[in-house]
């Protein structure tokens, strides 16, 4: 803890745009409230993301994601530990940091009697940039966005799904060198997801760097380069999708749906995650005959398919990531 | 590097995009500002029936009434946007400096509702005979009270998490420090041991210097320097306060 108080006092105060675009060190954020027990939000998260990098932050409701973000954003302040957003000290001078940051903040709504195209532009217009270079990239985002057709609706007429587009949107616009997305996708459907992720791959390869949080697994594989899984405010583990798939040691799973049960009949195919009345099996594709046999003699129903990120958030964390 | 990197922490960094922004959603409200000068009009109509000699005091008090209730807009306006919509945390995690997001929506009510206020000062003017110098100080008087009550209304907006507690509490301040004071009758009528106390509150305090000036009200020296100091001190020391606060409270503890 010395060191951390030693590092923070000597914190870097200018931004760099050479080296990481994020790192923090034993991060940590405990809530305080009267007549309640502190919360330890964050329990020294030690993170980095690349320049240029889309890294994701997974877990349940209550992991700590959010707070994460909300440090990283400038918009709360960490109890104790450093964090340096372009090399700068994102605790000791949040002003520096805030020009080269942009933030979807979680459940955020635009202005309900703004038209998106007034909402995107007028907040590239208190950002600082000319009009010229607000008009162009107001209209580039929607059309990203798949918004122009309700470029020109008040948002208070727009589904929920095309107001979280208009959020996106008008972070995306900024092209700022570091975006926070704080469940970005929430509430939209699956062809605009799809557009959501073809847009923040398209802005890391023009340079910019992406933190996003989700609880959206297909989410995290599809769309990070890097993911951490957290939880209860303690970074579990971090690698890619694929590293991540690896370590649960198959490359099948086989659900059987009544199979918790029996689960010592199946210790010997893999590793076995019982979950209520159902098990999942994680195994090779080797043995997958052998295991169907055992299946059938216990009268067990089983439908086999290949091991994705939920499987190995389930190894990690004990618990399905939809689990209250 | 795409974003500027000129940007750095001006006060009132980007003011002029984000009041722009303010105007834009708040001049949607045709309802709200329709409505914003009931209670003036419901006193001034009272005033009529009890007592028209009063109506010139009582029109003037509007004025100053409506410049003190723009102070409840702000705290509703900025805490619908930080609870509701978390739009706020768009901005603040922003080069928009926060002092420029608190004048901003202070500033956007002051410019959407002003028209109907202005049409009563017009009235006021027309019925009380206000020389030129009179509706200077009639301008700055309000000036001062809209800061003071802006600046209230901002900061109480960060200390709530619900917006029911806030439509209670604000229509609670509002009302009883505009409409109890000596600000649509004459500051005369009010106790004499309780004077002291309502010329340290803001629309009460330019209420009884103006009445002073106008004949209305006959106030001691001391009076009328509490009441000018105090005022002055009010809105120069909480429009510093808020500006202050506004960026203390960017970042959540």
């Amino acid at each position: 803890m010395a060191a951390v108080r030693s590092r923070t006092r000597a914190g870097r105060a200018a931004v760099s745009m050479s080296g990481e675009a994020l790192r923090s060190d034993q991060l940590r954020k405990v809530y305080r409230s009267k007549g309640g027990p502190p919360v330890e939000a964050l329990a020294g998260v030690t993170m980095r993301v690349a320049r240029g990098e889309r890294v994701a932050l997974l877990g349940r409701n209550g992991a700590g994601k959010t707070t994460f973000l909300r440090i990283a954003s400038t918009l709360l302040r960490p109890t104790s530990g450093t964090i340096e957003v372009f090399g700068c000290d994102v605790d000791r001078a949040p002003e520096k940091v805030r020009p080269y940051i942009a933030v979807v903040p979680q459940e955020g709504k635009p202005f309900f009697h703004l038209t998106p195209r007034e909402q995107i532009y007028s907040y590239l217009r208190a950002r600082g940039l000319g009009r010229e270079t607000s008009k162009v990239r107001t209209a580039d985002a929607l059309e990203r966005m798949s918004l122009t057709e309700f470029a020109d609706r008040l948002s208070i007429t727009l589904s929920g799904g095309q107001r979280q587009r208009t959020m996106v949107a008008t972070v995306i616009a900024t092209e700022a060198p570091l975006l926070f997305l704080d469940e970005p996708t929430i509430g939209m459907d699956p062809f605009a997801r799809r557009s959501v992720w073809e847009s923040l791959r398209n802005l890391t390869r023009r340079g910019s760097t992406i933190l996003l949080t989700t609880h959206y697994l297909d989410e995290a594989d599809a769309l990070s380069q890097r993911l951490y899984i957290v939880d209860r405010g303690t970074v579990l583990v971090e690698g890619t999708a694929e590293d991540l798939k690896r370590s649960v040691g198959g490359t099948l799973k086989v659900l059987l749906p009544q199979g918790a049960a029996e689960v010592e009949r199946f210790r010997s195919f893999g590793s076995c995650v019982p979950d209520g009345e159902s098990l999942t099996v994680i195994a090779s594709p080797e043995r997958l005959g052998e295991l169907m046999d055992v299946a059938v003699r216990s009268h067990l129903t089983a439908t086999v398919g290949p091991v994705t990120l939920e499987e190995a958030f389930l190894r990690v964390v004990g618990r399905s990531i939809n689990e209250d | 590097m795409r974003t500027d990197a000129r940007a750095r922490a001006r006060p009132f960094r980007g003011l002029a995009a984000f009041l722009g922004t303010e105007v834009l959603v708040q001049a949607h409200e045709e309802l709200a500002m329709a409505t914003s000068m009931v209670v003036q009009v419901v006193l001034l109509v009272f005033v009529w029936v009890l007592n028209p000699g009063l109506i010139g005091v009582a029109l003037v008090g509007a004025v100053l009434f409506s410049m003190f209730a723009m102070g409840q807009r702000v705290l509703n306006e900025a805490a619908y946007i930080r609870i509701d919509h978390k739009v706020s945390d768009l901005y603040l995690a922003s080069p928009l400096s926060a002092e420029a997001y608190f004048l901003g929506i202070s500033a956007g009510v002051l410019l959407v509702y002003l028209a109907p206020v202005v049409v009563v000062a017009v009235l006021a003017t027309v019925v009380v005979h206000l020389t030129v110098a009179d509706v200077g100080l009639l301008a700055l008087l309000a000036a001062a009270v809209w800061l003071t009550s802006a600046s209230i209304g901002y900061v109480f907006s960060t200390a709530f998490r619900d917006n029911r507690a806030i439509w209670a509490y604000s229509s609670l301040f509002f009302n009883v420090f505009g409409v109890l004071p000596p600000v649509f009758y004459p500051f005369g009528l009010f106790p004499v041991a309780l004077r002291p106390v309502v010329l340290l509150m803001p629309p009460s305090a330019a209420a009884a210097i103006l009445q002073g000036v106008l004949g209305a009200a006959t106030l001691t020296h001391a009076e009328l320097l509490l009441a000018a100091g105090g005022l002055a001190g009010e809105s120069a020391g909480l429009f510093a306060f808020a500006s202050y606060w506004a960026r203390r409270t960017v970042r959540g503890r």
